[in-house]
């Protein structure tokens, strides 16, 4: 295992994250979420980029074949640590992020395994995030907007994208925000608005706003 | 009456003893519950710019005078729509005893996270557990005892539709709002966000703001607009945004999402689990498969249009019928009493008859508008409001009125404006804001009412024939359609994006909407009266002096010119403006008066042509003194204006188009 390692899995990881919003993901972006200056993450996306790992264009990265699929390894081993934090070790769903981040980087696949199946190979993570295949054939995260569902339709918003932060807020006061679960009932004729249960109610949510919902 | 807030919230605050603000979600019962405490004396007051009313009233209860703040409906305490902001802004300037929170015990959780904005925000704090009965039949159980514990507020179980526990419900207030420097609260978001929130509330602890620092702590992570604008013109306004950034990264590198959210998600989390924490466990609402008929298109669109249709002919054929009924009794018996009143005090020359035409005239004007179309509407609007009806279709129509720039909502009153412009208008207020609400208004005094169809059938059906009758027809749809696109490009702002709750059907109370019906046809009738007998005195002082055949020479450029009328015409359609209906009559009785009794026969005084333009160009034209009077009333004198002088240039140009067009191809 090289030195580099866990600083390669823990971009990749980012990437892969940051892809599901974003696509390709800027380098300032990733500097943000990586907490690095962007010198600093600029040198090492040249260096993923030589390796392969990532494309590297104007617009910013996208990861290619083989980086996903490290990524998708290091989000597994991610999302089982949370699971066997939360699960076996009681900890809180809120304070499993930071330790998983250090325990994703030194599990063996002989560890991962075992941990999975001691946990009755869990399909999602505890803040219900879904964990991708063993075999790196990837359970692809399909993420679309809210927009797309047809009636009867379940799905977890991902995030929400709006420019306008007062709508940003309106929407998370209902509780319409990342992680929660929700059910298109009814999907109004030519290009309309959707209803849309969460916890307990009911929303009609016009087209422009339901398709800046992003949904898996 | 439209009052300030500002003016009528200190008038109720010195005039009693105690001031309650009721707050909640929509549709849980409020108005229900501010109706049964109070009585008929209800203002409603106004912020200056914003369309969302606050309801206020006084009402005694052993032997105290309590005020009675009702707050828009909404379902947080943010900036960010306006409800939100007046009911929050109401609560600043107002500073109730009290806030009297009505929560739908049906769902809980939801309610609970705007009453845990209000403890944020240290006040006293007294809760009704509403909806209580509608709860248990859903076999959700709350424990009331635990939930006022959890939250460290009175709680008190009501049923606003039958009056239980409202007595109990005031009482309670009422020993909060005496002791209410005891008051603290405990409820806590999780530790790591608290730690957060304290960090900055210790760094506001030297200022003052008029808000206590914990809640302005939260507001500020919250990236308030308001209040981040507010602190930033303290003096040391940039060293405390700082600091908020400062601590809000904080929370964003911990928890990696946005703060507001994560406030947000904790809020949630917490009303969540102190709902669970009451109730067993709840089942998913039971989607009430009737109600559902109201939104699935296959049975929802054929719905709607039935609906449309009762509302279009209960206002065209029943409003039809009661207006000629009105006049008739009012020919019969009213009039000669007034006008025998009138030339006894003024006697029987030009002033009496002006004093005529605005007593006599101009009240019957304003009567045969008010009470058939006017209150007929307003009783259907208020039961499609209260049924929870009125969502259903903006459901099902939101695509077509954005392409207007508005929304779902707005098809109620444009549909409306075809029985009469003046509840229609008045109707717009289900439109949240101005721009929308001056758009549908706009395109509303497009729509022909029935004053005006009788025009378009009188003289153009009768006369000319039913297709170039249909013809007005579609060429107003098609105005109506441009406008609106057109409006919707060049007015400032954009279209808010459709969120609305879907209620469950409820059955509306009647005793609810007989008062909601009056209490908006007393406004109408208070703004439109003086208005509509000025105008009228006006117009008649004109008539009655002859000043009004010296104006027909100056507008002939326009009225035989350009729009190849006759100069006398163009009067007739000056009077419509006291009723649209009366263009044809005066057209007649002119007629009459100038070429003799054959002239009955419109034909043997105008074209078919000219008859055509006339009818286009009275349908278009800002339409009535009533309607101006609500316009003037709804949007501002300014607004007013601008669409008065939009449509009467509009139906200019489009008349003198039309003649030309007619004209060149020989098409009448």
């Amino acid at each position: 295992m090289e030195a580099d390692t866990p600083r390669i899995e823990e971009y990749l990881e980012s990437i892969y994250k940051l892809q599901l919003e974003q696509h390709p993901v800027s380098t300032s972006r990733l500097a943000e979420h990586l907490k690095l200056s962007p010198p600093s993450v600029s040198e090492m996306v040249k260096k993923l980029a030589n390796k392969g790992l990532i494309n590297h264009t104007g617009k910013g990265v996208c990861l290619t074949e083989e980086g996903g699929r490290m990524a998708k390894k290091v989000v597994r081993r991610h999302r089982l640590s949370e699971r066997l934090l939360t699960d076996i070790l009681g900890f809180k769903w809120d304070e499993v992020h930071e330790e998983a981040c250090r325990l994703e980087h030194a599990i063996s696949p002989e560890m991962e395994d075992r941990i999975a199946q001691s946990l009755g190979n869990p399909k999602t993570c505890p803040h219900g995030h879904p964990i991708p295949d063993k075999d790196g054939s990837f359970i692809k995260e399909k993420v679309r907007p809210l927009s797309q569902l047809k009636a009867n339709e379940k799905a977890i918003i991902v995030n929400v994208f709006e420019e306008d932060p007062k709508m940003l807020q309106y929407l998370a006061s209902l509780g319409l925000i990342p992680d929660v679960c929700v059910r298109v009932e009814e999907v109004a004729p030519f290009g309309g608005p959707l209803i849309v249960c969460v916890s307990g109610s009911r929303y009609a949510l016009g087209r422009e706003v339901a398709s800046k919902i992003k949904v898996k | 009456m439209a009052l300030s807030c500002h003016s009528a919230l200190k008038e109720i605050k010195g005039s009693t003893d105690f001031t309650f603000a009721l707050a909640g979600n929509p549709n849980v019962g409020k108005s229900s519950i501010f109706n049964r405490l109070t009585g008929m004396g209800v203002v409603t007051a106004n912020y200056p710019g914003k369309t969302v009313e606050l309801n206020l009233a006084t009402t005694n209860f052993k032997d105290q005078r309590i005020g009675i703040i009702d707050l828009p409906g909404s379902y947080a305490l943010g900036a960010v729509s306006e409800d939100q902001w007046v009911a929050r802004r109401a609560i600043f300037d107002c500073k109730p005893d009290v806030a009297i929170m009505i929560l739908d015990a049906t769902n809980l959780a939801r309610n609970l996270y705007m009453l845990i904005q209000f403890i944020d925000l240290g006040i006293p704090i007294v809760a009704a557990l509403n909806l209580i009965d509608e709860a248990e039949k859903r076999n959700i159980l709350i424990d009331s005892g635990e939930l006022s514990r959890l939250l460290g507020i009175p709680i008190v179980k009501t049923i606003a539709t039958t009056g239980s526990g409202l007595d109990e419900l005031i009482q309670q207030a009422v020993d909060t709002a005496k002791n209410k420097t005891g008051i603290s609260y405990s409820l806590h978001y999780g530790d790591d966000i608290e730690t957060n929130i304290k960090k900055l509330e210790e760094f506001l602890m030297p200022y003052n703001f008029g808000i206590n620092p914990r809640a302005l702590s939260i507001m500020l992570l919250e990236n308030d607009s308001e209040f981040i604008e507010l602190v930033g013109k303290h003096e040391n306004g940039k060293s405390i945004i700082e600091e908020t950034n400062k601590i809000s990264r904080e929370i964003e590198e911990l928890h990696r999402e946005k703060t507001p959210l994560r406030i947000a998600r904790e809020r949630h989390g917490l009303a969540g689990s102190i709902a669970s924490q009451v109730q067993g466990d709840v089942k998913p609402i039971p989607s009430d498969k009737i109600w559902a008929y109201t939104t699935s298109p296959l049975t929802g669109i054929p719905l709607l249009i039935g609906v449309l249709a009762i509302i279009f002919s209960f206002l065209f054929y029943g409003g039809n019928w009661l207006s000629t009924f009105f006049s008739d009794q009012w020919a019969t018996y009213v009039s000669p009493v007034i006008d025998g009143a009138v030339y006894y005090v003024f006697g029987s020359g030009i002033i009496g008859k002006i004093f005529v035409w605005g007593f006599d005239a101009g009240i019957l004007a304003a009567l045969a508008v008010g009470i058939p179309y006017v209150l007929t509407f307003y009783f259907m609007l208020a039961f499609l409001e209260d049924s929870g009806y009125l969502n259903s279709v903006a459901f099902l129509t939101d695509r077509l009125m954005h392409k207007f720039g508005l929304h779902g909502r707005a098809i109620i009153p444009l549909v409306a404006g075809a029985g009469c412009n003046v509840p229609a208008i008045i109707g717009t207020r289900v439109l949240t804001t101005m721009r929308e609400r001056t758009i549908a208004s706009t395109l509303i005094t497009l729509i022909p009412c029935s004053a005006r169809t009788a025009v378009i059938l009188g003289a153009v059906s009768l006369f000319v024939g039913w297709k170039p009758a249909v013809a007005i027809y579609l060429i107003i749809f098609a105005l109506v359609f441009l406008v609106g696109a057109g409006l919707n490009k060049i007015m400032p702002g954009k279209s808010t994006g459709l969120v609305m709750e879907m209620f469950p059907f409820r059955m509306p109370m009647m005793s609810n909407i007989l008062k909601k019906t009056w209490y908006r046809f007393k406004d109408f009738v208070f703004v439109a009266f003086p208005i509509v007998l000025v105008g009228s005195m006006v117009l008649g002082g004109l008539y009655e002096t002859g000043y009004l055949w010296k104006l027909a020479s100056p507008l002939s450029p326009v009225v035989e010119g350009w729009l190849g009328l006759p100069a006398v015409a163009g009067l007739t359609l000056i009077f419509a403006v006291l009723r649209k209906e009366l263009a044809l009559q005066l057209l007649v009785t002119l007629a009459v008066v100038m070429y003799g009794g054959g002239a009955k026969d419109l034909l043997l005084f105008m074209t078919p042509a000219q008859l055509f333009v006339y009818a286009l160009v009275n349908t278009i034209y800002i339409p009535c003194v009533a309607t101006i009077a609500v316009l003037g009333r709804e949007l501002g004198w300014k607004r007013a204006f601008g669409i008065m002088a939009f449509t009467i240039t509009l139906a200019i140009l489009i008349g003198g188009i039309a003649s030309r067009i007619i004209g060149y191809y020989h098409l009448l």
